[in-house]
């Protein structure tokens, strides 16, 4: 049931984004596999449902390894691969070690993409799509620091240490301050916090020592915005300004009651609906281009920006349009420049 | 105060870490004054209920002689089935929280109830339980947090109850004061002791091993049930990974205070005191502003220092005793 809004919202966007779909190969069957449980990915289930709906896929399913640990989405996967599924959408459990599994994927037939998270060149996978995520960052904290008036000093909030998108995200937050010519300081960075409760002892410590010390948040994960969030109406804070990431409801709330100034969207919905699609297109005969306008990150030279946009009071409650308008651009993206098909 | 009466007081388990967490919060107040602030404390003494509560769920399973691996996974299950009931059938918070009190002390029996009739150890079947109970938050959650709490329960997490005590603090008040009564005052307690101290002599003096072992385990549900439902209270959400984190820190503090992990010896006291400078330690090192890549090497190295200033004071009352 509490499924059912976002389920009609995720599928509003997906029925006023099909328009044209060619012949699709009943045969593909999707498996979009994230390295572990976490909110984040939860759109692609409905993405998965949508593209079968929309493209007329064999299968398009979501599944889930139990723990974030590598060896157990390496057998997930490999279940997968027997069970006849032959399209692989993955975050990779590790920019490296999830690279065997993947080989094993390709050598028996299957194609597989790296979603949300890169692969390690060189690799087997087709190419990376995901959220730029030193970009977002660094526009976040671009945003954080406009709303701070151009000066003062920013704490950041971030996730799993062993995620190489941190130091990335840690890097980008600093490169924003440092533009400001010593105007903008960040005077603390606080990780590994993507579980709820070291999160909250961590930031409400923070906070209760330095309140007064800091006059910006910037958070690059789930769980610290969320928390972050629920720190500053606890304490009742205006004064320090905050930019979260993604749109779990504690953060658009707190956007709307003025204690958080905006989020960086991502688009995990637009990752696993024009992922599916595209290895579907790839199973039916298309090629990708030789002129396909890849963008590099640390990881990959084969790389696809899904998408990132600064959401604040005056559009939370249109943030679906929001990610629609980067899906259908996505999209149309890669119609245009990515796929050669007959 | 003379000699002896000094020696008997560094007899206690707890004397070591209490003097540690004292010292800590000397030298931290000393460099951070902020550290006393009425806000920390009141955020210092919301993480030590909701850690004490995890800890002595272990500690019970430590004083049989066993481990409880499954501790944070009926915790987390517990956390979003009591989030669950008050936003899918709207149950009252104490309803729903009595829900949750069963539902832990049902997995922590069920638990029991396997390693007591079928002997396989504990280790194997709390970390079946681990992946079971795991398992079924997954389904029901599917990784998404239950939003739906009523502000009585975020008021109960979150607002003091006089000056910068927390109401959290009345649940670990009494389950510390229920379980010193356990161990020091009640049979039970000490057939657990005696189970975790020699299995075979406490078998033979015609203790059932297994309704013992059963007990321990469902007490330790209960406990663990207790700090999902707390957690929830103090995040505002049911959030699916509640528990993930609890395993490290909820056999570190029963040690640092004093627990024998062979079973037969704990300190609720001192346990209180391994949760207080776990708490200490884990604020400092956000509050100096500790480098997050080299985060985890200070934690483990001062709870080494910790429990080595405490085995420093156990040899030094041995040899005195000799």
């Amino acid at each position: 049931m509490r499924h059912a809004l976002r389920t009609l919202t995720l599928s509003a966007v997906s029925t006023l984004l099909l328009a044209g779909a060619a012949a699709a190969d009943p045969e593909t069957k999707v498996a979009l596999v994230p390295g572990g449980p976490h909110p984040y990915f939860s759109a692609w289930e409905q993405a998965g449902k949508d593209a079968v709906k929309d493209f007329g896929l064999g299968a398009a399913d979501y599944r889930v390894p139990q723990k974030w640990e590598l060896s157990q989405q390496s057998q997930l996967l490999e279940s997968l691969l027997s069970q006849g599924y032959n399209s692989f959408l993955i975050f990779p459990g590790d920019a490296v070690g999830t690279t065997p599994v993947v080989q094993e994927i390709v050598e028996n037939g299957g194609q597989a993409l790296a979603l949300a998270g890169c692969l390690k060149d060189p690799t087997p996978a087709l190419f990376c799509m995901g959220t730029d995520v030193a970009n977002s960052a660094y526009l976040g904290t671009k945003e954080l620091i406009k709303a701070m008036g151009g000066k003062g000093r920013i704490a950041h909030f971030t996730g799993f240490l062993v995620d190489p998108n941190t130091q990335l995200r840690i890097d980008a937050v600093q490169k924003a301050a440092d533009e400001t010519n010593g105007a903008v300081k960040v005077v603390q960075v606080i990780a590994d916090i993507d579980a709820p409760q070291p999160a909250e002892e961590k930031i409400n410590a923070y906070l209760a020592a330095h309140a007064a010390d800091v006059d910006g948040i910037v958070t690059t994960a789930w769980v610290p915005a969320v928390t972050a969030a629920n720190s500053l109406r606890k304490i009742g804070d205006k004064r320090i300004k905050m930019v979260g990431i993604d749109h779990d409801e504690v953060v658009l709330k707190a956007i709307k009651d003025g204690f958080v100034n905006g989020t960086m969207l991502q688009n995990p919905y637009g990752q696993g609906y024009v992922g599916s699609y595209v290895l579907d297109k790839l199973r039916s005969g298309c090629t990708i281009k030789d002129s396909a306008p890849w963008a590099k990150n640390a990881l990959t030279a084969k790389f696809v920006d899904s998408g990132t946009v600064f959401v604040d009071a005056g559009q939370v409650d249109t943030y679906v349009d929001a990610m629609r308008g980067i899906t259908k651009t996505l999209k149309e993206s890669f119609d245009k420049d990515f796929l050669a098909c007959k | 105060m003379n000699d002896s009466k000094l020696t008997r007081a560094f007899d206690n388990d707890w004397i070591g870490p209490a003097l540690v967490s004292l010292v800590a919060i000397a030298a931290i107040s000393a460099l951070q004054p902020s550290f006393l602030s009425s806000f920390n404390i009141l955020v210092l003494l919301s993480a030590i209920a909701v850690n004490m509560l995890i800890a002595l769920g272990q500690l019970v399973i430590i004083a049989v002689g066993q481990m409880n691996l499954a501790l944070g996974s009926i915790g987390g299950l517990v956390a979003i089935s009591f989030a669950a009931m008050m936003e899918i059938w709207h149950l009252p918070p104490l309803v729903a929280m009595g829900g949750g009190l069963a539902i832990g002390v049902i997995a922590g029996m069920a638990s029991g109830f396997v390693i007591a009739r079928t002997g396989i150890s504990a280790f194997i079947i709390t970390l079946a339980g681990l992946q079971i109970f795991k398992g079924i938050n997954l389904g029901i959650t599917e990784a998404q947090p239950f939003y739906g709490v009523p502000q009585s329960v975020k008021d109960f997490g979150n607002v003091a109850l006089a000056g910068p005590i927390p109401w959290l603090v009345l649940p670990m008040v009494a389950a510390a004061v229920f379980m010193w009564v356990l161990f020091n005052r009640l049979r039970i307690g000490r057939y657990i002791l005696a189970i975790g101290g020699n299995r075979n002599a406490a078998e033979l003096s015609g203790i059932n091993l297994d309704t013992t072992v059963i007990w321990a385990h469902a007490l330790s549900g209960l406990l663990a049930a207790g700090a999902g439902m707390m957690l929830v209270a103090r995040l505002q959400i049911g959030h699916p990974a509640i528990g993930e984190d609890w395993l490290i820190s909820s056999f570190a503090a029963p040690v640092i205070g004093g627990a024998i992990l062979s079973g037969g010896h704990v300190s609720v006291v001192g346990t209180f005191f391994g949760v207080v400078i776990i708490a200490i330690i884990t604020q400092a090192l956000v509050l100096f502003a500790i480098d997050p890549f080299v985060v985890q090497i200070v934690l483990g190295a001062l709870i080494l220092w910790a429990v080595g200033i405490n085995r420093l004071r156990e040899m030094r009352v041995a040899r005195a005793k000799a």
